[in-house]
C-alpha cells in the first residue's frame, strides 16, 4: 500500500500527456473494417495469427488518411510505436515504425498508454518474476538489477509477487497457443515502453514528475472561486499597455539591434563557438584600446547601451572629463556600487556619497531638484540598498538627455568611430578548424579580470580625489 | 485439564482458521491473475457480451474472498497474540493489502475499458482493435471455476455493481489501514528471490524468444526440410543456422 502523507512534499505525478487521447482516437480510427489499415496472418510454425500489418501498410495509411507527405506520415508512425499502440514483432526493442515489409500489430487496449494508467513497479516486478519461473536466466543484465531492487524495496510485497507471478504464468498456460503467443508479446512490448532498457530513447519520458496529480479532479470550493474572483477583479484594474505600442517597441528594437544579433548575422570575424577562434573576444574586453566598429555603433542606439559596455563608460568618462561635468557619473556609479555592495558596506557608502555629492558644499555636488535631494537626504539617515535610486534615475535621466547627445556629436565619439576597426570575416577550411579545434586554451581567469579591474577603480579613486592643497603647497615648496 | 483441554481446542481452531485464510490467499491470487489474463482481451475483437459477463462473475467471487478474508484475518489480529502466529497472520495481512490494491487498479481500468469500448449496438464492434486474439475468456472461465474457498458455499452476497465494488474496496483498505497497526515494513516475505515453478507438467513451453527467432526465419522460406515438432529445438536450431 503506497501511503502518502500531508507532509510529502515529493513528486509523484506523471504530467498529462496531452496526445495520448488523440492517438487513442487515431487507433481506433485504424480499425475500420472499410477504411482502416489492412491487415494480414502470420505464420508461425504450425500456428496461424491474424492481424498482422506490414510497416509500409500503416505508414500509407496515415499519409493518406492525414494528407501528409511520407516522411510526415512516418514520423508520426513512429511517435505511435514509441508510446506503445502498435509495436513491432521483429527487433522488439527498437521502437520505431519502418515502412517496409516488417511485421506490427496493434497493442490491445488493457496495455495502453493512458494518462490515468500508471505502470507501476509491483506489475513490473510480477512481469519479471513470471518470465523468471518460466525460463531461467532469460532476464537481461538491466532486468536482473531491477528484480533484485525489487526484492530489497518491495520485501514485504515479495510473497504476494511471487504468488501472483505464478498464478498469472499458469492462467496463462490455459490460453491457446497462438492466444498466448499474442499476449506474451503485447506484455513485453508494454513493459518495454514503460520500463524502457537502458541508454535507449523513451516517448513515456516526462522529465520531472509533478507535485499535483493532473488526474485528480479538483473540487472547487467556495474559497478557491472566492480567490479567483479577487485575481480577476484586480487584473481588470491592472494598467494596461496596448498591444500595438508594445508590439511596436518590439520592431524598433529588432530593427536596430538586428546586425547585432550573433544568431541573425554572422559575428565578425567569426562565432568563436563554431570556429574554435577567440579573436571574437579578444578584439572585445573590457579595456580593449580600441574597440570594434560594431560596438561603437551600439553605444549610440541608447544611453543604457553605453553605460553598460564598460568600455563606452570609459569612452564617455573622458568626454565629461574633458567638459568638466564628470560628478555626475561618478555619481551614478556610487549609486551602482551602493545597489551592488556588500550589506555591510551599506552604512560607509552612504556617508561618503553624502559627504562627496549630496551635502551643501560638497566637492562634487550634483544638482538635482529639491525634492529628489530632500527624499534622498532623509533617506540616507537610514540607508539601505535602494535609497539613492530616485537620485540616480533624475541623474540619468539628466545625462540622457543632455550630456549624451553632446556625447554623440563630439570629436571624442567621432574619433573613437574612426578609429573602430572593422575586423574581417574569417574563412576557415576542415583543415583549419580542426586545427583550431585541437589548439583551444583556456581563456583568462576570470579572478585576474577582476584583480584588474580592482587595480583600475583603486586609479581611479585616487584620481579622482579632491587634491589636498596643503600636500599640493609642501610639494611645491618641496620644488623650490 | 479441562481448561487445558480448552486451550488445545482453541489452538485448533485457530490454526484451522490460518489455513483458511492461507487457502483464500491462493484463491484471491488465482482470481485476480485470471481477471487479468481475461481483461487483456477487453476492447479488441475477440471482447464480447461472454467475456464481460464472465468479468463480472470473476469479480463477484474475487469481492466474496476479499471480503470473507478480511473478515476472518481482523478476528485472528484481534486476538491479539505474540510470536510466530502473530507474525503468519501479519503476513497475509500485508498480503491482502497489496492484493486488494492490485486488484482495485485491474477493476478501474476495467471499468474505464468497458465505458470506452461499449458493446450495446452492432456498429460499436468496428471500433474493437484487431489484436490477434482469436479466443475469449472460455479456458480461463473453466480455471476460474475451479477455484474453492472456504465460504463460498455459504455466504451469499449479490453481485455488486462496477462502481460500487470499487468504492468498497476503497474503503475496506483505508479501514484496514486504520484500524490494525500493521507496519507494512516490517514483514518479512517468505518467499525466495528467484523463484522457479513448480512443474505440473513437462516443460512444452518454447519461450517467446525462441519462437519468434523461428518466424523470423520461417519468412524466408527455408524451413520446408524442418520438422515442426514443438519438442525438437534441435530442429529449430537447425533452421536458425540455415
Amino acid at each position: 500500500m503506497t501511503i502518502r502523507s500531508n507532509r510529502d512534499h515529493g513528486q509523484h505525478y506523471r504530467p498529462r500527456m496531452f496526445c495520448l487521447k488523440k492517438l487513442q482516437e487515431l487507433v481506433v480510427g485504424m480499425q475500420d473494417p472499410k477504411n482502416g489499415v489492412k491487415g494480414s496472418e502470420q505464420k508461425l510454425n504450425i500456428t496461424v495469427i491474424p492481424h498482422v500489418m506490414t510497416g509500409q501498410d500503416i505508414a500509407s495509411w496515415i499519409a493518406n488518411f492525414f494528407k501528409m507527405d511520407a516522411d510526415e506520415a512516418l514520423a508520426m508512425g513512429t511517435m505511435m510505436v514509441a508510446f506503445g499502440y502498435i509495436y513491432p514483432l521483429q527487433n522488439h526493442r527498437k521502437l520505431v515504425l519502418k515502412a517496409d515489409d516488417s511485421f506490427y500489430r496493434f497493442q490491445t487496449p488493457y496495455f495502453w498508454p493512458v494518462q490515468k494508467w500508471l505502470a507501476e513497479d509491483i506489475d513490473y516486478a510480477i512481469y519479471l518474476a513470471k518470465r523468471n519461473i518460466r525460463k531461467k536466466g532469460i532476464l537481461e543484465p538491466y532486468e536482473q538489477e531491477h528484480y533484485n531492487n525489487f526484492n530489497k524495496w518491495l520485501n514485504h510485497k515479495w510473497d504476494f509477487i511471487v504468488l501472483q507471478a505464478q498464478e498469472q504464468y499458469r492462467a496463462g498456460k490455459e490460453r491457446k497457443k497462438a492466444d498466448r503467443v499474442v499476449f506474451d508479446c503485447q506484455e513485453r512490448a508494454y513493459w518495454i515502453v514503460n520500463r524502457p532498457p537502458p541508454r535507449t530513447h523513451s516517448a513515456m519520458d516526462h522529465g520531472l514528475s509533478r507535485l499535483i496529480d493532473p488526474n485528480s479532479e479538483e473540487e472547487q470550493t467556495y474559497d478557491q472561486y472566492r480567490r479567483i474572483n479577487i485575481f480577476l477583479e484586480q487584473a481588470i484594474m491592472r494598467a494596461k499597455v496596448k498591444s500595438s505600442v508594445s508590439l511596436g517597441a518590439f520592431v524598433k528594437y529588432i530593427t536596430t539591434f538586428k546586425n547585432h544579433d550573433p544568431f541573425l548575422s554572422p559575428c565578425l570575424p567569426s562565432n568563436p563557438w563554431q570556429t574554435d577562434d577567440s579573436t571574437y573576444w579578444d578584439i572585445n574586453t573590457r579595456s580593449v584600446e580600441i574597440p570594434t566598429k560594431m560596438r561603437v555603433e551600439r553605444w549610440s542606439f541608447s544611453f543604457f547601451e553605453l553605460l553598460n559596455d564598460p568600455r563606452g563608460r570609459a569612452d564617455f568618462k573622458v568626454f565629461l572629463k574633458k567638459e568638466f561635468s564628470g560628478e555626475n557619473l561618478a555619481f551614478w556609479e556610487a549609486a551602482e556600487e551602493m545597489k551592488w555592495g556588500a550589506a555591510d558596506s551599506m552604512k560607509e557608502k552612504a556617508e561618503t556619497t553624502f559627504k562627496t555629492f549630496l551635502a551643501p558644499g560638497a566637492p562634487r555636488w550634483i544638482n538635482i531638484d529639491g525634492r529628489t535631494m530632500g527624499l534622498t537626504v532623509k533617506g540616507l539617515e537610514h540607508p539601505h540598498r535602494y535609497v539613492l535610486d530616485a537620485a540616480q534615475t533624475h541623474i540619468f535621466m539628466l545625462m540622457k538627455k543632455d550630456t549624451f547627445y553632446r556625447y554623440l556629436k563630439s570629436p571624442v565619439y567621432k574619433d573613437m568611430q574612426k578609429k573602430a576597426i572593422n575586423p574581417e570575416p574569417h574563412n576557415f577550411s576542415e583543415a583549419q578548424l580542426e586545427q583550431n579545434a585541437r589548439n583551444r586554451k583556456p581563456g583568462i581567469d576570470p579572478i585576474i579580470i577582476w584583480q584588474q579591474e580592482q587595480e583600475e577603480k583603486a586609479k581611479a579613486a585616487a584620481a579622482a580625489m579632491p587634491v589636498d592643497v596643503k600636500q599640493m603647497m609642501s610639494k611645491l615648496d618641496r620644488k623650490k | 485439564m479441562n481448561r487445558w483441554r480448552q486451550s488445545v481446542g482453541e489452538i485448533q481452531a485457530r490454526q484451522r482458521q490460518v489455513t483458511e485464510c492461507e487457502r483464500a490467499q491462493v484463491a484471491l491470487s488465482k482470481v485476480t491473475a485470471c481477471f487479468q489474463q481475461m481483461a487483456s482481451s477487453l476492447g479488441s475483437d475477440s471482447d464480447g457480451s461472454s467475456l464481460r459477463e464472465e468479468l463480472a462473475e470473476t469479480r463477484a467471487l474475487a469481492h466474496k474472498i476479499c471480503t470473507g478474508l478480511h473478515r476472518r484475518l481482523l478476528a485472528l489480529l484481534a486476538e491479539g497474540e505474540q510470536g510466530q502466529e502473530r507474525e503468519h497472520v501479519e503476513r497475509m495481512w500485508v498480503f491482502l493489502l497489496t492484493g486488494l490494491e492490485t486488484f482495485q487498479k485491474d477493476l478501474k481500468k476495467v471499468g474505464s475499458l468497458q465505458e470506452f469500448f461499449p458493446l450495446t449496438q452492432r456498429k460499436d464492434r468496428d471500433t474493437l482493435v484487431k489484436t490477434g486474439t482469436s479466443g475469449g475468456a472460455l479456458e480461463i472461465a473453466a480455471r476460474v471455476a475451479t477455484i474453492q474457498t472456504p465460504w463460498l458455499a455459504v455466504e451469499d452476497d449479490q453481485i455488486p455493481d462496477m462502481k460500487t465494488q470499487i468504492s468498497k474496496m476503497d474503503s475496506l483498505m483505508q479501514e484496514m489501514l486504520q484500524r490494525v497497526n500493521v507496519p507494512l515494513w516490517s514483514v518479512e516475505a517468505k518467499q525466495e528471490a528467484w523463484v522457479e515453478d513448480i512443474k505440473d507438467e513437462p516443460d512444452q513451453d518454447e519461450t517467446l524468444e525462441e519462437m519468434m527467432q523461428v518466424e523470423l526465419v520461417s519468412q524466408e522460406g527455408t524451413t520446408s526440410n524442418c520438422c515442426h515438432h514443438p519438442r525438437c529445438k534441435l530442429g529449430c536450431i537447425l533452421c536458425l543456422l540455415n
